[in-house]
């Protein structure tokens, strides 16, 4: 289990992060400059946090009120770099040799096989690909069997093409044959959503929130969590009345009902309501939060379509199949009818 | 051509060979410490590294005979206690020809040493090594060519140097006197054979370590790429 709590001042910015993690992949999501990677550094031991206290499995790797600092070199943490930085005047071998260097019989062909290496053993660093590079980095991290792996965005240097198929081969490389505790940072919810099991949510230093990754889209704790997590409506609200399962929300003339989930909230809220959840053309039985929605633009992505629609006064963007393409062309520049489910709203504090 | 005293040339590669070695046992560990640091204090250090490239030889010379002369504290210590005396020595010559070259050593190896991402050292670290570890497997490995091209150009500095070397250990025959000190001393007696097979061994080997230097650092910048 790694517990960390610490703060860390660099020039204006301050990094404050406390968080625990008991097993499996974590993902860190922020954007760039929110200190991600300043977080991994600290519990690598390569910054120095100002304060706070940084627990692995048991074992102290800082405390600012005991003044234990470990050495990077014995904490036994896994570092994979964004660049793989794999030493570039060693082959392959060597590299993962260097790692291996006095530990008790490790066997340095086995771990070449297991990642899919066979074959590239004598081959410089600039003669790999960035995939290849990234599993050589991996298999020179794992041989080490460290408590803690951590991933620096590492396929951010790979083409966008290859990035999807590596990270998902990187990622069973992994879970096949490491068992410890799985730090990524990645700037991409898709990325984040795909490969972990917990996602934290970082942003200007600090922290959002830490949950698994379904309630962090669901349920995101405030604003900013929700905006990293690419929601993309938000409407301030105003609680009215509620139901048996539904609270009342009135912004301006739109008036929606959101299901009920947790603590009662207060009377001005924010809703949230990611793109992809509104319904265009609902069926005909549904009747709650059906509305009028005026087309403003229509933007064509690869697979779907984003709509700014007008809906009682507030604008919301509206992301849709295709599939929906025939019938949007036809209504271009007019009112269609639009379908917010209520179990889709999320709310959170202003 | 007969006659020809090879002693300064022997003098010559001994004094530049030591001098290299020194410029190399100090100037590395301070390349490396110039190239990591960053502040003020490091900047002036930086700044009083490179003195000696543009101080006049014989102001260094001056400066060198008053901390190390008899009448200094250090030169008095070395002469009670080890029975050293660098004034008018090829010892003298040594420590002239180093000052002198060291500056070139720190320049090239700390361009070089810079040059090395700091995730391979952050790398090293987490995989277990210490710094003076990492130092001798990572850091001179990848910034070998800068490090080869700073020898080289020290080691010419201190086979060339005259005022320096002349205001520290002189200029007695078969004693302290180099190439290049024999080349003005055998013009100043008109021996111009001398002073042309002297000068012919100079260029030689100018032109050698040019070239060297040159495809060294056009390697580098390959190797970057």
């Amino acid at each position: 289990m790694l517990e960390a709590s610490f703060t860390k001042s660099l020039g204006d910015f301050t990094l404050k992060s406390s968080f625990k993690v008991e097993k499996g992949v974590m993902a860190i999501l922020g954007s760039s400059g929110c200190g991600k990677s300043m977080t991994l550094k600290c519990i690598a031991g390569l910054f120095k946090p100002d304060g706070g206290e940084i627990h692995l499995n048991g074992r102290t790797l800082f405390s600012s009120d005991k003044r234990v600092n470990v050495l990077p070199r014995n904490r036994n943490i896994g570092y994979v770099f964004q660049n793989s930085a794999l030493f570039p005047h060693m082959t392959v071998r060597k590299n993962i040799a260097y790692a291996a260097k006095g530990l008790r019989s490790q066997n340095i062909s086995e771990i070449i096989e297991k990642m899919q290496l066979s074959g590239l053993e004598n081959h410089y660093p600039y003669q790999l690909s960035g995939g290849q590079q990234q599993r050589a980095a991996l298999a020179r991290t794992l041989i080490r069997e460290p408590e803690l792996l951590m991933l620096d965005e590492p396929f951010s240097a790979l083409d966008n093409h290859l990035k999807h198929l590596l990270e998902l081969e990187l990622l069973s490389i992994i879970r096949s044959n490491y068992n410890g505790i799985v730090l990524l940072v990645t700037h991409n919810i898709e990325e984040a959503y795909r490969l972990s099991d917990n996602i934290m949510v970082m942003d200007k230093g600090l922290n959002l929130q830490v949950s698994p990754k379904n309630e962090l889209i669901s349920k995101p704790a405030n604003v900013a969590a929700a905006r990293i997590t690419g929601c993309k409506n938000f409407v301030d609200v105003e609680i009215t009345g509620e139901t048996e399962n539904y609270h009342i929300l009135r912004s301006g003339s739109l008036c929606m009902q959101a299901v009920k989930t947790g603590a009662a909230p207060d009377r001005r809220m924010i809703a949230g309501i990611r793109a992809h959840h509104i319904i265009l053309f609902p069926p005909e039985d549904i009747r709650e939060n059906v509305y009028n929605g005026t087309v403003l633009e229509k933007i064509e992505g690869v697979f779907s379509v984003t709509l700014i629609l007008d809906c009682c006064g507030k604008t919301l963007r509206a992301e849709a199949d295709k599939s929906h393409m025939p019938r949007l062309a036809s209504c271009d520049g007019s009112t269609i009818k639009v379908h917010i489910p209520p179990q889709y709203i999320f709310l959170m504090e202003g | 051509m007969e006659g020809i005293n090879l002693f300064p040339l022997y003098l010559s590669f001994r004094v530049a060979l030591t001098a290299t070695l020194f410029s190399l046992l100090i100037g590395l560990p301070a390349a490396y410490f110039l190239s990591r640091k960053r502040g003020k204090v490091v900047d002036l250090l930086d700044t009083f590294t490179n003195l000696p490239i543009v101080l006049p030889p014989t102001v260094l010379g001056y400066y060198l005979l008053v901390l190390l002369g008899r009448q200094s504290s250090i030169g008095k210590f070395l002469e009670d206690n080890f029975d050293i005396m660098i004034v008018f020595t090829p010892t003298g010559a040594v420590i002239a020809a180093a000052v002198v070259s060291i500056p070139y050593m720190i320049k090239s190896s700390k361009t070089a040493f810079h040059e090395v991402s700091e995730d391979y050292l952050n790398a090293a670290r987490l995989l277990g090594r210490g710094e003076l570890n990492i130092f001798c497997t990572i850091v001179v490995p990848i910034a070998w060519r800068g490090v080869a091209a700073g020898l080289t150009l020290s080691f010419v500095r201190a086979l060339g140097d005259f005022g320096t070397t002349l205001m520290v250990s002189g200029s007695i025959p078969n004693k302290t006197m180099t190439m290049p000190i024999a080349i003005y001393d055998a013009l100043q007696a008109g021996d111009k054979g001398m002073a042309n097979i002297l000068v012919l061994i100079m260029t030689t080997i100018a032109v050698v370590v040019l070239f060297t230097i040159n495809s060294l650092e056009r390697k580098m910048k390959k190797e970057v790429k």
